[in-house]
């Protein structure tokens, strides 16, 4: 009990990085699979996070005495998920335009009727 | 020479890719003023650094330049090694995105011309900025960059086709960059590090099944891109479908960016001989699935797309061999191959648009209407068959030496195994040549005695002949090209030097 406990954190990133390839499997509507893939998405972003993190730690700022560097949660990590999330909107953003124009196209979103090419 | 090392040492390595991103946030600024400078401005940038990184090459080849990021020393900082594989696939890159730029002046005429070339400049920076960085993040930062281009310029022509395979090719490659984040996290969460160096120097300090994890991570990851086998679903739509000039750098550059990732994960940080063999299999599956899958295409796109993915596969053998020849060869492959199919697809840009579709069957009599081009997409065919005198006889002849220098049952069979597919692939090949050269003449001598001539504009001429002379300079003598091949194949294989060029 005491290991889930400690790994609560780590057990709900990869759930929620499950859930969305799950979706992005099974699901049939391009949205859907969009937000599959932006569940998948924050779920790493969230693994980022966890793994620096230090339970009762405290921002990595020498903002007022008596803050030691050994309870500081690790920045490196926070700094690598803006990053990760910047590319996370870019990517999303195209794939919502590109669903715009798959629309236009085909008058459907199911991608089980979108198969000019072999899938 | 001493020249030569002399004016390069002063060349920082961080040009090779500030220039062309600077350049690409330029362009729309640089629309405002004139609507017709923007398709000059990849090719300037490129030209920029295909000077810069030849410069580069000497200097490389002695000790591999390392360049710090914001002035602290490489473990804390995000740095950049120029070593002679990173060099000579960023002078492959530029010279590739040179023609390629060329190309596009005339043949880009339609939609939104401004955002191509922006797009275009970002997809090289992205791989310039991958084969150089020494910084796993940055490496995942710089492969997005590409593949996020690559997407958008996928569906460029905004046609149906095109839409769909981007959307194919997207979700696909999101979710392969989202198991190479997985992999940089658990790397991170073991090691404290992002230094590729650093990584490598502590990576036997854990036990070994926590290292293969973020491996299978980072390697599945990567080998999307890579188009191995089977994970390459998304290629020969996203090939057919784009506009032939992006076919040309998706087939050329992107696929062995992916390579490059993969071999630089697999060799330099984790140093995985257990996972080699597994490598050679793989490569050969994807040989033969690729081949086979192309020899029953009639889209003539398609064909060639599927033919990259059998390229993949020889260059992934040929690197899973691991000893410094099979490297070496597979290097050489990666030029080859980039030279031939940036030839195939330029060339095929204008015989789809003269012939008006895409089918083989469509092809029939375009030898007579475009002699030129027609004779520039056999050479490049012959080259990728293996035939001398072009530059591909040589990589494969290295490769098969190779593999029978290894003096091993199972890749001595294996050659055997791709020589195979190499036939299939000049099945194929000389199929479509017999198309182009050999069929539908009869009834053009009885209907009218002269056929006319609709050679394809002067801008698309000078690229492909460019990359014909290089095939056949390559094809001829390739010892011009084996130092840098052999260095590189050195830099692989070497764990140890890497670490201490970089940490000191």
């Amino acid at each position: 009990m005491n290991l889930l406990f400690n790994n609560t954190y780590y057990l709900a990133c990869i759930g929620l990085i499950a859930i969305g390839l799950y979706v992005m499997l099974v699901k049939k509507n391009l949205i859907k699979v969009i937000i599959g893939l932006s569940l998948f998405e924050t779920g790493i972003n969230l693994l980022f996070i966890v793994i620096g993190y230090i339970r009762h730690g405290t921002a990595p700022i020498f903002s007022r005495p008596g803050l030691t560097a050994e309870n500081m949660v690790d920045p490196t990590p926070q700094a690598l998920v803006l990053t990760a999330i910047v590319i996370g909107v870019a990517v999303l953003a195209l794939a919502l335009s590109l669903a715009v124009r798959l629309n236009e196209h085909y008058g459907t979103l199911n991608l089980r009727k979108i198969r000019d090419l072999k899938w | 020479m001493s020249e030569l090392v002399l004016l390069s040492n002063g060349i920082n390595p961080v040009l090779l890719i500030v220039v062309p991103l600077g350049l690409a946030f330029a362009l729309p600024f640089l629309g405002f003023l004139s609507d017709r400078v923007g398709k000059y401005v990849p090719a300037v940038a490129m030209l920029f650094n295909l000077v810069v990184s030849v410069l580069l090459i000497p200097t490389a080849l002695k000790n591999p330049v390392v360049v710090s990021i914001g002035g602290f020393p490489p473990p804390l900082c995000i740095n950049l090694v120029a070593g002679p594989l990173g060099v000579g696939l960023a002078a492959l890159i530029a010279l590739v995105g040179l023609v390629v730029s060329i190309y596009a002046f005339d043949y880009i005429k339609e939609g939104a011309r401004t955002k191509y070339h922006i797009l275009y400049l970002l997809l090289l920076t992205g791989a310039t900025g991958t084969v150089l960085t020494g910084d796993i993040f940055n490496l995942f930062v710089f492969y997005e960059i590409l593949c996020i281009s690559s997407y958008a310029l996928v569906a460029y022509l905004g046609n149906r086709s095109g839409i769909e395979a981007a959307v194919k090719y997207l979700i696909q490659g999101s979710v392969g960059s989202g198991l190479i984040l997985i992999g940089i996290a658990i790397l991170y969460g073991l090691f404290g590090t992002l230094n590729m160096a650093q990584i490598a120097q502590n990576i036997d300090s854990v036990s070994s099944l926590s290292v293969f994890i973020p491996l299978v991570f980072l390697i599945t990851g990567f080998g999307v891109e890579a188009a191995v086998f089977p994970l390459n679903a998304w290629l020969p739509d996203a090939h057919s479908s784009a506009p032939s000039s992006i076919s040309a750098i998706l087939s050329g550059i992107a696929i062995k960016v992916g390579i490059y990732a993969v071999a630089r994960v697999m060799f330099t940080i984790f140093g995985a001989s257990s996972m080699f063999q597994f490598l050679v299999l793989l490569g050969l599956l994807t040989l033969l699935v690729g081949e086979m899958s192309a020899f029953k295409q009639n889209n003539i796109k398609r064909m060639l797309a599927y033919s990259s993915i059998g390229q993949v596969g020889l260059i992934v053998f040929a690197l899973g061999m691991a000893t410094s020849d099979g490297i070496a060869g597979g290097l050489f492959q990666i030029v080859s191959h980039a030279l031939a199919k940036s030839v195939l697809f330029l060339a095929v840009g204008y015989m789809v648009y003269r012939a008006g579709s895409m089918e083989i069957s469509a092809m029939e009599g375009i030898g007579k209407k475009m002699p030129v081009i027609s004779l520039a997409f056999v050479i490049a065919a012959f080259s990728l068959v293996g035939l001398p005198p072009f530059a591909g006889f040589s990589s494969k002849f290295l490769i098969v030496r190779a593999a029978l220098a290894t003096e091993e049952t199972l890749f001595v069979v294996l050659i055997g195994l791709a020589l195979v597919g190499t036939v299939i692939e000049g099945a194929y090949f000389f199929r479509v040549v017999q198309v182009i050269f050999f069929k539908g003449v009869q009834e053009h001598k009885n209907t009218s005695a002269q056929v006319k001539r609709e050679e394809a504009p002067l801008t698309a001429l000078i690229p492909i002949f460019v990359l014909v002379i290089l095939i056949v300079v390559l094809g001829i003598h390739p010892d011009f090209l084996m130092p840098l091949l052999n260095s590189a194949a050195s830099e692989l294989l070497d764990k140890v030097g890497y670490i201490k060029e970089v940490l000191g």
